[in-house]
């Protein structure tokens, strides 16, 4: 607590040469969107932070406003180093949006919902995981590149950019930068649950617990990966991502529609 | 929502709308403008949502952003003046530009108030919708493909002619292979 209340009280660092519109509204806007983000995962039947019949293309919607943050993050920085993370995370982005929003497609497929809590009902017997797998090992490091999380770290790499596109945050704004991080991180994990794995269904267990259970498993793997891989080259991801997973994707889609017609529909 | 609760929204929402619009062409940085630009069309999804339509807002707030965000990054990449440093003017060509603005403007505002819309609302088993449905799905799928892929020829082309050596891949100093 005190030491979050040290990063509150501590002076804006403000960078010499700089877009000041950009660079002070980035922060809130990384913030809004991961909150808007978090607010669609179906957490128990009945509580979410929003209700809404698209919530699978909100919570996408959501996730997109994060590229152009880390852009106006690295742009309005003004730095070298600073700019050419925001750059990083756009080629990426530009790349890995595409498998994840198909991913997503072929998920709300069987449900012929487009809302978290239907999508979770309709995996009551099988989780999606198991049924699609394409889509799911499409969407895992897919979500892990939205969230900034290592090994795809590119964007605002601490070791080789120095700290990147939020290099030049200090005081409240990195405090909001670190917490729209965390609030991703926490989002991804339980949409992940949610969309895959079949979200708070479980036996014995309360339906929440399954889902927070299920949720912080998501988050601790995604991390124990960052920590155990080494950052992957930005040409060799984008070559992965053009080449195989936009391709995979579709093919992803197609498997969702034959599984709906055949066991679903 | 509320009659008023929609009004609360729409009105402000209407006019930082239609303000960020406006600077998108006073602005001479091209990062600003694309985000400007995005600021605005994504302010125009809020409005759709504070106007019940729901499919079409979240729509607009996911599409919108990818694109501006391909549209300012391609801009700052191709502009030989993307910080807008050097004074550039968004607006070329300006008494012609400016006449074409507002008669479309007006054209628009003219058709959307003397339009006879239907005051209906319709759910979504309505035989119109699923027409729509079908029609979109259909026969017009061809020409959102065909748009799709031209602009993506086009977006590959222009990086290719925009690289060093340009289409013939005669290497500069210091190109990435």
């Amino acid at each position: 607590m005190r030491r979050a209340w040290r990063q509150v009280d501590a002076p804006l660092g403000t960078p010499r040469h700089h877009d000041a519109w950009l660079f002070h509204l980035a922060p809130p806007l990384l913030l809004v969107a991961s909150v808007v983000a978090l607010a669609m995962v179906p957490w128990a039947p009945g509580f979410r932070g929003i209700e809404l019949s698209t919530g699978v293309i909100l919570f996408a919607g959501a996730l997109a406003f994060v590229t152009p943050a880390v852009f106006m993050a690295g742009w309005g920085g003004g730095r070298p180093l600073v700019v050419l993370g925001g750059f990083r995370f756009v080629a990426l982005m530009l790349a890995y949006a595409m498998p994840l929003a198909m991913a997503l497609t072929a998920v709300a497929a069987p449900a012929e919902s487009l809302q978290p809590a239907a999508i979770v009902d309709v995996q009551h017997a099988v989780p999606t995981a198991l049924v699609q797998p394409l889509a799911f090992a499409l969407w895992v490091p897919s979500a892990m590149a939205v969230a900034l999380m290592a090994p795809f770290d590119l964007a605002n790499a601490s070791e080789e950019l120095d700290g990147g596109a939020f290099g030049q945050y200090g005081g409240i704004h990195a405090g909001m930068v670190a917490l729209a991080r965390r609030i991703l991180v926490l989002a991804l994990a339980g949409m992940t649950a949610a969309l895959f794995l079949s979200g708070w269904h479980g036996p014995l267990l309360a339906p929440a617990i399954w889902m927070a259970l299920k949720t912080l498993a998501v988050a601790a793997t995604m991390l124990w990966v960052g920590r155990r891989f080494p950052r992957v080259e930005l040409d060799r991801l984008l070559s992965v991502a053009w080449k195989f997973a936009i391709p995979a994707a579709i093919g992803a889609i197609a498997w969702s529609g034959l599984v709906t017609l055949l066991f679903y529909a | 929502m509320s009659g008023l609760g929609t009004a609360l929204v729409f009105w402000p929402g209407a006019v930082i709308m239609l303000a960020t619009a406006v600077y998108v062409f006073r602005t001479s940085s091209m990062a600003r403008a694309g985000l400007l630009l995005l600021a605005s069309l994504g302010v125009e999804g809020l409005l759709f949502l504070a106007l019940a339509s729901e499919f079409l807002g979240v729509l607009q707030l996911l599409m919108m952003s990818g694109e501006m965000v391909v549209m300012t990054f391609f801009m700052v990449m191709f502009m030989p003046d993307p910080g807008g440093l050097m004074g550039m003017d968004m607006i070329h060509d300006k008494r012609r530009s400016a006449s074409l603005a507002v008669a479309v403007t007006v054209a628009l505002a003219v058709f959307a108030v003397l339009t006879d819309w239907p005051a209906e609302t319709l759910n979504g088993e309505a035989p119109d919708v699923r027409q729509i449905g079908f029609e979109v799905m259909g026969r017009s799928m061809f020409s959102f493909l065909f748009a799709g892929i031209t602009i993506l020829f086009a977006m590959v082309g222009g990086t290719m002619l925009a690289k060093h050596g340009g289409r013939f891949a005669v290497e500069a100093e210091g190109d990435a292979r």
